[in-house]
């Protein structure tokens, strides 16, 4: 018995990470997953918090503009980090090395000080809105920032940078010869990437299209910072149902954190099954 | 022809990024930097907001609480995970599965469900539980421990870890001695990129520490979303001097892993 325990005395090593990860990860997870099917203040079970999610029109709206804005500031930064990761590839070594950096910085400047930096930029006396206003560009001159659309222009300016870089690498893997060999057949540039470029950079640009898409819809100190609680998104609404001092309503908070993951998981999902659709098509 | 066609190009497209990219940074430094900017031009060039900041003792304070509240759980977590890597490459290599697992969740949900989670089940129980700084620095913990299980785990991909503790049992050395004698200095720069990238996560949050943290901690960022709307030139100043810390942190892990390569 001695010996057995002595023999397994090395198990002690996994108790600092199992500690961390069961209180501070996995029990409070499966709590808020458990909570949002429980009644609020009593035991039972119910599925009210997430029709309440549906029906509300609040908190509809928050999982809609949620989802728009991460869709479309993932695909419009997927498509801007494209031609910047293609461009990445086909300069020289020292632009690449400037461009590198400079994206390795900018994709730290994210969240307040972002925010911040647009309502500079884009405010009532923004830099730009000033300009706008000498030229006579009445786009710029009477330009929103704290709207839909300004709260999509920074959150594309952070996609970019992390999508670029994470691109590079898929770019960098594109053969030349292939282009030699589609323009040695008759082929243009367009068809070299619908044909070749695209095909084969599919997984890793249905990938980083992923993590961008996640890291949109649970980004939540940008549009804090720039709207505070005047527009309605699901990490905004989340965090809402557990700040109040007073009142929490941490059921239904924890039902509209379950949405949240599951929207994230979906797009994981989506991602995972377009990719093996277009594997078996490939073969 | 062709060649200067083919040179010119990518040059134009990553211009036009940098611009797109460095604007935004270059206006909160002008602004940060000149008394007024009510015209097209910024006018009145001046450090005062600096000296401001720097004179302000709850912007020090805040600095000092996000330097302290970003080391302690990266050392934390760095250090259970060098033990948990003990189990995994001495005796059990078919864990890591789990492992890896456990340290991609964090990931995968970002700071906000994690923060509310934490949040949710322990703010209404009895102390310590309901510690706030202890939930704060708990969460840290979970939350950088993608980037300590990725660092490690790359290191640990560089050197054929099984040979090397068998070649230093052949030499009398105990299963523990040798890992701790030979496999975790050769481990340093993935310790060290980790803990970087750890820092710079942790120095730059917002939504854990706003709903965990609360009033009870104020880091930087929290003051500074208290002081945004204050004053502009200000808040300009506090987050060039916060960013200049990002840059110094991601500049470290760039160098560090750029040595890595090369050697």
């Amino acid at each position: 018995m001695q010996n057995k325990l002595q023999r397994h005395r090395y198990l002690l090593a996994l108790v600092p990470f199992a500690l961390i990860v069961l209180v501070f990860e996995l029990v409070p997870l499966c709590t808020v997953v458990l909570r949002s099917f429980l009644p609020e203040g009593q035991f039972g079970f119910t599925l009210a918090h997430y029709a309440d999610i549906f029906s509300k029109k609040l908190y509809r709206d928050a999982v809609l503009n949620s989802v728009l804005i991460a869709l479309f500031s993932s695909i419009i930064g997927i498509v801007l980090a494209f031609f910047g990761a293609g461009a990445a590839c086909r300069a020289g070594a020292g632009t690449r090395r400037v461009f590198m950096s400079v994206l390795n910085m900018t994709s730290n400047f994210a969240g307040i000080p972002l925010a911040f930096a647009y309502i500079i930029l884009l405010g009532g006396s923004g830099v730009l809105v000033l300009l706008g206003k000498q030229l006579g560009v009445a786009a710029l001159a009477g330009y929103n920032v704290y709207s839909f659309s300004g709260l999509l222009l920074i959150y594309v300016y952070f996609q970019v940078p992390v999508a670029t870089i994470l691109l590079i690498p898929s770019f960098d893997a594109l053969h030349k010869e292939w282009r030699e060999s589609v323009s040695l057949l008759g082929g243009g540039s367009v068809v070299y990437w619908l044909r070749v470029g695209i095909p084969v950079l599919l997984p890793s640009l249905l990938g980083t299209l992923s993590i961008l898409f996640s890291n949109a819809i649970a980004a939540y100190a940008t549009a804090y910072a720039l709207l505070g609680g005047n527009f309605s998104l699901l990490p905004i609404r989340i965090s809402e149902q557990f700040a109040g001092d007073v009142v929490q309503h941490k059921e239904f908070g924890s039902a509209l954190a379950v949405v949240l993951m599951l929207l994230m998981v979906a797009a994981a999902a989506i991602n995972a099954h377009i990719l093996k659709k277009n594997t078996k098509e490939g073969l | 022809m062709q060649s200067h066609k083919k040179s010119a190009g990518p040059v134009v497209v990553i211009a036009l990024f940098l611009a797109y990219l460095l604007l935004p940074l270059l206006l909160t430094f002008l602004y940060s930097a000149f008394t007024q900017w009510t015209e097209l031009l910024p006018q009145g060039f001046t450090l005062r907001y600096y000296a401001e900041a720097f004179a302000d003792t709850a912007f020090l304070i805040s600095v000092l609480r996000t330097v302290a509240i970003s080391i302690l759980p990266v050392l934390i977590s760095i250090l259970a995970m060098l033990l948990v890597m003990y189990v995994v490459v001495v005796y059990h290599p078919g864990w890591e599965g789990v492992v890896q697992v456990l340290c991609t969740i964090p990931y995968a949900l970002q700071g906000i469900i994690l923060a509310i989670s934490v949040l949710s089940l322990y703010s209404g129980l009895p102390l310590p539980f309901s510690n706030r700084i202890l939930m704060l620095t708990g969460t840290y913990c979970v939350l950088v421990l993608p980037y300590v299980y990725r660092g490690i785990r790359n290191s640990l991909n560089t050197i054929r870890a099984d040979r090397l503790i068998e070649a230093a049992e052949l030499l009398g050395a105990g299963k523990l001695q040798a890992y701790l004698r030979v496999i975790v200095p050769n481990l340093r720069s993935g310790i060290t990129v980790s803990a970087l990238l750890g820092m710079a996560v942790l120095f730059g949050d917002f939504v854990v520490v706003n709903i965990i943290g609360g009033s009870y901690y104020e880091t930087a960022q929290m003051h500074l979303y208290k002081i945004l709307f204050r004053s502009g030139q200000l808040s300009s100043a506090v987050i060039v001097v916060l960013f200049a810390v990002t840059l110094l942190i991601s500049g470290a892990v760039f160098y560090q892993t750029g040595k890595g390569k090369r050697s």
